[in-house]
């Protein structure tokens, strides 16, 4: 495991409007995630949990401190420097998928690396990869409504899986699953995980934040606890 | 309590030793619910005395195997056909521990937090556990039992710390 983390939150507040109208949604939060680390942030709503995950992975900035992704402080990007370290390096699970529906699986799945500017047959060689570590090589020409839930929920994570991202933020990923397919979900970000990745995964539900190594409590925008990491998780 | 008619279930898939009994036990519940085998053999006897296995002749290395009774089977189906009632599940010291701390007008957040982390580490250990689990779907589900009780736990422990924050004694004390 690299020392380095894949991600860096240091002293990282975010607060919303200015004057007596400001709210802050986050307070000096430092957090790291390294590679192989699999970090569950739990929280009740309005704590801060969905904040911090738009500001790992720069979808939004910080007010104050600094969020540093593969050894680059975010603050000195330019817009577009930023959207092109976004679509290399992170990969994004939410719970309400994103799916396009007018296109395929694989062609979902591919979207973000045509946006990388790689050609068709090499997209599609990816895609196809990373739908088969979901285990959906069989669907890839379906539309998303003509598959269930829980493999709609897996080509999302096949999407996020696909190139070279070793920063993956996955948001309630687990949505409306039942419970088996909701491990199932897990089950393959702990395999990534595994294999290198840094996982940073936000849940209200406790049994997801079990898969962690690390669980993290927000309350008002502030970590309030931890668990520390469990010793020889792999 | 169980052990009978755990044993009883797994004599219904064929006779067995004691020692065999007792692996199978523990395979099936994870080790969730380790036996020793004093506990194995003092069950089988009682079974015996009451009709509900049979011993068979005793091998060179001294072993018996052991075969369910007709008896047997039918406590073995009344046991699986009947509900486990709650009142013979043990107090939990948790929610005594609580309710105490509530009553005695203690701050109850930090016992909340405290043992939030706690149960969280239950459920990650638990996790972990199911990852690594090779013996199948009974020790899995014995797992995900655990699982969704922590789970539970964790929930509850939520819901108080809610339910505290809003009731007027809390903002009295907290002014």
């Amino acid at each position: 495991m690299s020392f380095d983390p894949v991600v860096r939150l240091a002293d990282v507040s975010r607060v919303h409007g200015d004057g007596p109208q400001a709210v802050a949604a986050l307070r000096e939060v430092s957090l790291d995630v390294a590679a192989g680390e699999l970090v569950a942030v739990m929280g009740p709503s309005g704590s801060g949990k969905s904040t911090l995950l738009n500001l790992a992975g720069g979808l939004d900035r910080p007010t104050s401190g600094e969020v540093v992704v593969e050894g680059r402080p975010l603050s000195g990007l330019s817009a577009k420097d930023l959207a092109g370290l976004r679509r290399r390096h992170v990969g994004y699970v939410f719970q309400d998928l994103n799916l396009i529906p007018s296109l395929t699986a694989v062609e979902n799945v591919m979207l973000p690396r045509e946006l990388d500017g790689v050609r068709m047959g090499q997209a599609r060689r990816e895609a196809m990869a990373a739908l088969e570590e979901v285990g959906l090589a069989g669907v890839a020409g379906r539309f998303p409504e003509e598959i269930s839930g829980g493999q709609r929920q897996r080509v999302a994570i096949a999407r996020a899986l696909v190139g070279e991202r070793r920063l993956i933020l996955a948001d309630e990923p687990t949505g409306a699953l039942d419970t088996p397919t909701g491990d199932d979900v897990l089950q393959l970000l702990r395999a990534r995980c595994d294999a290198g990745a840094a996982v940073l995964l936000v849940t209200h539900e406790p049994r997801y934040a079990g898969w962690a190594d690390r669980v993290v409590f927000l309350r008002d925008g502030e970590i309030t606890d931890s668990t520390l990491p469990l010793e020889s998780a792999r | 309590m169980a052990i009978r008619q755990g044993l009883l279930a797994l004599l219904s898939q064929g006779p067995r030793y004691g020692y065999q009994l007792r692996t199978e036990f523990e395979a099936s519940t994870g080790a969730a619910w380790p036996l020793n085998i004093g506990q194995v053999y003092t069950t089988l006897s009682r079974m015996e005395r009451d009709g509900l296995v049979a011993p068979g002749e005793q091998d060179d290395q001294g072993r018996v195997v052991y075969t369910i009774t007709e008896a047997g089977r039918a406590e073995m189906e009344r046991w699986f056909g009947t509900p486990v009632a709650q009142s013979d599940r043990p107090r939990d010291e948790l929610v005594i521990k609580l309710a105490m701390a509530v009553t005695a007008a203690a701050d109850v957040r930090p016992v909340i937090q405290a043992q939030r982390v706690a149960t969280m580490r239950t459920l990650q250990e638990l996790t972990r556990a199911k990852r690594a689990s090779v013996e199948g779907p009974a020790q899995r589900l014995v797992l995900d039992s655990m699982i969704f009780q922590a789970e539970a736990e964790q929930r509850w422990l939520d819901h108080c710390e809610a339910v505290l924050t809003a009731s007027p004694q809390t903002q009295e004390r907290q002014r």
